[in-house]
């Protein structure tokens, strides 16, 4: 059963898009004990507008992958509000989280994270499955995803039998299986090749074109400024800088 | 549950040690169910053979191979009480007899009067009723070997009396060491040395239309010296006192039990250890929104395909290996309900095993997806 907030949540969509389809305000997120505390991230508020690219950067240990499970409503903020679709989400229990990452947000993982049992279209369909829509109608949207990200002839083959950046095509497919309003990457070109890297970036700038959607890219990778709408610098759990505004 | 399926058989090899562990855990608990129930069936089989509605047997008597003596006078007044319809005599004891090779062996000597009942073997001259061959024995086939006796007839001295064993019957194998051999009540009595005025057991007819315990509650008042039990009442206090008061009886159950709890932890290690295998796909799935249901639905999937596979092999093996050690344990028995019972227990420690590694599944910290 979800609560209020995530029935409104799940009854809005990416048709009726927001000035901010996803934003945080004052985040403070901490790890470990009292004695040894680390703070990931510190009074970071942002606001990320459908139809751009926004990039994440910054050195390791900056706070990039927290503040993307934060938004992609993976870990809970210790302060601070997360809102996605205009609507606050802090404090949801587990499930309603679950059902917030089910309806609105897409994931691309630098590890891909596939299952390796399913053939490519199998793994899309399940990104499906769990949305409640299976059978023929979801092998349908499946094929044509993958027909979408240039993998019509490979929708039988396994994760195994698929190149690196193959395997990232088929995840993002399967990312946008659920049409969400919200992409959120980490670090999708890491474990690619130069080629395939520029291949998957050029993809996720062609989803963000989407003016009903928001695409966050965490990344190292600095050959994806030339690509991006704007770029957040995060350093010790704080933003640096933000040419949000510039660009 | 596709995913769950396809969990399983994309590793072939671990698939297999689950499902033999699985196969073992069932194929120990079919067995060894199989033990206990055979030596259950076998402790009163004696009783359920006969067609007796009631037995009378001594005070304290627990079990129909150790009886002691009651007067035979009993006899008719049991049949003057109302309501019963015939009374026969049994007795029943320990006896040498001695194999045509001339050693001797301890057997437990059976002798019933005709009328106790058609499956309770007695030497008829013919077909189960009618007149009965003196002086002639029948043995189980269980026991040829130990009695060499392979052919009939064939003379032999039984309590150090001339007599012939005439008759190999099966199902009436020994299941506590000491071979049956079965003859007519007057010989079993002068076999066993038994006085004129002393019998071991006597079971009730009850005329139709009577009431058992109507019955057996006017022959207790009538014989107050002795117990009076119908026959399923005298039936379960036999199998009682073997399985809980002998060793034999008490290892069978506890080996039972064990195998009950080997077979638990078996399957339970690997139920967990397939879900523990996909944990990361579980947080990947929670990651992208899969419901708790979701989540529980592919685990108990994986554990009851797992269960489902493991146990028909299992009982694949275990009718065979009944089978094999049935020369040397020919009592063991395997009730019709018992692998119906086992698989449904399969299933459900397979179950309860994903019960407890689901709850790994569903709380996983879906963050984790972002570590590489």
């Amino acid at each position: 059963m979800h609560n209020t907030t995530t029935t409104a949540l799940l009854k809005s969509g990416k048709q009726d898009a927001c000035p901010t389809t996803l934003a945080v305000q004052g985040l403070s997120v901490a790890y470990g004990s009292a004695s040894a505390r680390t703070c990931a991230l510190d009074d970071v508020s942002l606001a990320f507008k459908p139809g751009q690219l926004s990039l994440v950067m910054g050195p390791s240990g900056s706070g990039k992958t927290t503040l993307l499970s934060v938004l992609g409503c993976l870990l809970s903020p210790d302060s601070g509000s997360v809102s996605v679709m205009e609507n606050d989400v802090t404090g949801l229990s587990e499930e309603e989280m679950g059902s917030v990452r089910r309806a609105f947000i897409g994931y691309v993982f630098q590890a891909f994270r596939l299952f390796h049992s399913l053939s490519a279209v199998e793994n899309v369909m399940l990104g499906l499955e769990v949305f409640g829509c299976g059978g023929a109608r979801a092998r349908a949207i499946a094929l044509d995803l993958l027909d979408q990200v240039g993998l019509a002839g490979k929708s039988r083959l396994k994760p195994d039998q698929l190149s690196g950046g193959e395997k990232q095509r088929v995840a993002i497919a399967r990312a946008l299986a659920k049409d969400p309003p919200i992409i959120l990457a980490d670090e999708p070109t890491a474990s690619l090749d130069s080629a395939s890297g520029t291949q998957i970036a050029k993809t996720l700038k062609g989803l963000a074109a989407d003016p009903g959607r928001v695409v966050v890219v965490v990344t190292h990778d600095d050959r994806w400024r030339s690509l991006s709408d704007r770029t957040i610098q995060l350093e010790d759990g704080r933003v640096i800088s933000d040419d949000g505004d510039q660009k | 549950m596709k995913l769950a399926w396809r969990n399983l058989i994309n590793d072939r090899l671990r698939f297999a040690v689950t499902i033999v562990g699985i196969a073992f855990a069932v194929f120990l608990m079919v067995f060894q169910g199989s033990l206990l129930a055979g030596f259950i069936r076998a402790a009163s089989k004696a009783i359920d053979a006969t067609d007796a509605d009631i037995w009378i047997s001594a005070r304290g008597v627990d079990c129909f191979e150790f009886a002691t003596p009651i007067p035979r006078r009993f006899r008719e007044m049991a049949m003057g009480v109302p309501g019963v319809a015939q009374v026969q005599r049994i007795a029943v004891g320990f006896t040498l007899l001695q194999k045509p090779t001339g050693t001797q062996q301890m057997v437990l000597l059976v002798g019933a009067e005709p009328g106790v009942g058609s499956s309770f073997p007695i030497p008829y001259i013919a077909g189960t009723s009618g007149p009965v061959l003196t002086e002639s024995l029948i043995i189980d086939k269980s026991n040829t070997r130990a009695l060499n006796i392979m052919l009939t007839p064939v003379s032999t001295e039984v309590g150090y009396n001339r007599a012939r064993t005439s008759n190999i019957i099966d199902g009436f194998g020994s299941f506590f060491g000491t071979p049956y051999v079965f003859t007519e009540y007057n010989d079993a009595a002068r076999y066993l040395g038994l006085g004129r005025e002393e019998t071991f057991f006597l079971t009730v007819g009850i005329a139709p239309g009577q009431d058992v315990q109507t019955v057996k509650r006017s022959l207790q008042s009538e014989l107050p010296e002795v117990d009076v039990w119908t026959r399923q009442e005298f039936s379960r206090r036999a199998e009682l006192f073997w399985i809980g008061k002998t060793g034999a009886g008490g290892a069978l159950l506890t080996a039972a039990i064990l195998g009950f709890l080997v077979g638990l932890v078996i399957v339970s290690q690997n139920i967990y250890a397939t879900t523990m295998e996909h944990i990361e796909e579980f947080a990947t799935l929670k990651a992208i929104g899969a419901s708790r249901g979701f989540i529980q639905r592919v685990v108990l999937s994986q554990a009851l395909s797992s269960g489902i596979a493991g146990s028909i092999l299992g009982l694949v093996a275990t009718y065979p290996a009944i089978n094999a050690v049935r020369g040397s344990i020919p009592w063991i028995f395997t009730p019709w309900w018992l692998p119906l019972g086992m698989i449904g227990v399969g299933l459900l420690m397979c179950a309860a095993a994903s019960l407890i590694s689901v709850r790994k599944a569903v709380r996983v910290e879906p963050g984790r997806v972002f570590r590489a």
